[in-house]
């Protein structure tokens, strides 16, 4: 009878020791998948992200085409003009644009990871301080299809930042203002696209 | 009694000028024949009177070193991107030099548009980074402001190609080392490009961002100058350190230099003509070592 009771007593806890082996096998194979879903998922936005880059670039040059070529000149003016034809003629092909038209809800998500990933923690110090001086006015009035304006400062970004971050077309360059990050188009100063709190803030 | 004073005054005023002539007159450039000569200014851009003094005395000291051309490390243009913006800071200070055929070499800096780069007297060709050689000297003039992987890869390559033979200077506005209060290093820029520096040999590293002069002891071998006082100044905004062989913080200052052979000769002038700094480096050709600075 004791050894019977003996028995089934070993019998549930041996039962009871494989299920919290296979809970926790899963909870573990949980917690790996976790960052492995979130990297794809990060992936498959900045893969979305250049192709809508891709698409902005096919109509800047499209526009750009149709305007006298811009070459090395000795006439500060014909830089002016060219600058501002551009900028007109690209807010006329994108009468809609919008924040989100490229930085996505999920490429904003993949920014974020990617920033905190290059700016946080003590070993990025240098890559924060990198950054910081004589750094773009944080609080600059910044709109798509507005003009970034040429009397303040750019914030250099750093290259760990620009390693992390998909790369970009010659034509557009990604600027840093406070925690905001934005696309421009190089040329017409315009801004592309604008995605807000994706930086670290300042520790 | 009052006139003893005053005549101690005079006396003082005329030892004064001879230390700083003196300081000016110690020095020679050797104007060898196929020497490569040039000035190096930055963060100069601002249109108002200090950088026109020293645009001044860039004329008057090309009397008696006529430099070729001028490198600028960054801040070009502080104002804006109008053409009165070009005009103010940049063609009618130095249109003495322009009208003399002095060219101008640019690299971008932070309050610079990257447009710049096609404003010919800039000789940038639509280029944010790019190279050139005068001579036996190549230079690579880079963007410190947005250092992405594409031109880590492109400033390898070239400064890979360029072998060993001639001098190799890199240029651009955020300085790899500094003892700038304000700035101070771009350590997180100088772990990029340190290294590559190292591995090819490159020999003297010119930059701005800090607004006062400061030559650094060789650091791994490479030498390296900021320039930054050519119109802006932060008086006092040294903090000369260990890695500081001198420094000027108190009037805007540009650079000379002079590649004869294996010899690069280098003064730093104030804008009222004082030399402040002078030297010479000398170069054994190698593909990671520097050279021997002689003061």
């Amino acid at each position: 009878m004791r050894t019977k009771r003996w028995i089934r007593c070993r019998g549930v806890s041996g039962l009871v020791a494989l299920f919290l082996c296979v809970v926790a096998t899963r909870l573990l194979a949980g917690q790996g998948a976790a960052p492995s879903k979130e990297r794809a998922d990060d992936a498959a936005a900045f893969k979305e992200f250049s192709a809508r880059v891709q698409a902005y670039v096919k109509v800047q040059q499209t526009v750009e085409s149709s305007l006298p070529a811009l070459k090395p000149t000795d006439l500060p003016e014909m830089i002016t003009a060219h600058q501002q034809a551009l900028a007109r003629k690209i807010r006329e092909a994108r009468p809609r644009a919008k924040p989100g038209d490229i930085f996505t809800p999920a490429a904003r998500e993949a920014f974020r990871h990617a920033s905190r990933a290059a700016l946080e923690g003590p070993r990025s110090a240098n890559s924060r301080a990198y950054m910081k001086p004589g750094a773009a006015d944080s609080t600059m009035l910044l709109v798509v299809n507005g003009i970034y304006p040429d009397t303040e400062p750019i914030t250099a970004l750093s290259p760990a930042l620009l390693t992390a971050f998909p790369p970009l077309p010659v034509e557009v360059a990604y600027r840093v203002v406070g925690r905001t990050l934005i696309v421009i188009d190089v040329k017409s100063r315009l801004v592309v696209d604008v995605a807000r709190l994706i930086l670290p803030p300042a520790s | 009694m009052r006139r003893r004073g005053v005549l101690s005054l005079v006396l003082l005023a005329v030892v004064t000028l001879v230390v700083s002539a003196s300081g000016a007159a110690d020095f020679a450039f050797p104007l060898q024949a196929n020497s490569v000569r040039l000035a190096a200014i930055g963060d100069m851009g601002t249109g108002e009177q200090p950088q026109i003094d020293v645009a001044q005395q860039m004329v008057k000291s090309r009397k008696a070193f006529p430099f070729e051309f001028v490198i600028t490390l960054g801040d070009n243009i502080y104002t804006g991107s109008q053409p009165s913006d070009f005009e103010k800071a940049f063609a009618v200070p130095y249109k003495l030099l322009l009208d003399a055929g002095v060219q101008f070499y640019a690299t971008l800096g932070n309050h610079d548009t990257t447009n710049e780069r096609f404003y010919k007297p800039f000789n940038m060709n639509g280029a944010n980074y790019y190279t050139y050689k005068k001579g036996h000297v190549r230079f690579f003039a880079l963007d410190s402001n947005y250092m992405d992987p594409k031109q880590t890869a492109w400033i390898e390559t070239q400064l890979r190609e360029a072998g060993n033979g001639d001098w190799k200077i890199c240029y651009f506005h955020h300085p790899l080392y500094s003892s700038g209060r304000y700035h101070g290093p771009a350590i997180d820029l100088r772990k990029v490009l340190e290294p590559l520096f190292v591995k090819y040999g490159v020999d003297v590293v010119f930059s701005g961002h800090d607004h006062v002069f400061e030559r650094i002891r060789p650091q791994k071998g490479i030498y390296y100058f900021i320039e930054g006082a050519s119109g802006s100044l932060r008086a006092g905004n040294l903090a000369p350190s260990a890695i500081t062989a001198k420094g000027f913080d108190t009037d805007r200052s540009f650079m000379m230099i002079e590649f004869a052979g294996d010899d690069m000769y280098f003064q730093t002038t104030s804008r009222t003509g004082v030399a402040v700094d002078s030297g010479v480096i000398h170069r054994t050709i190698r593909p990671a070592s520097g050279g021997v600075a002689h003061e």
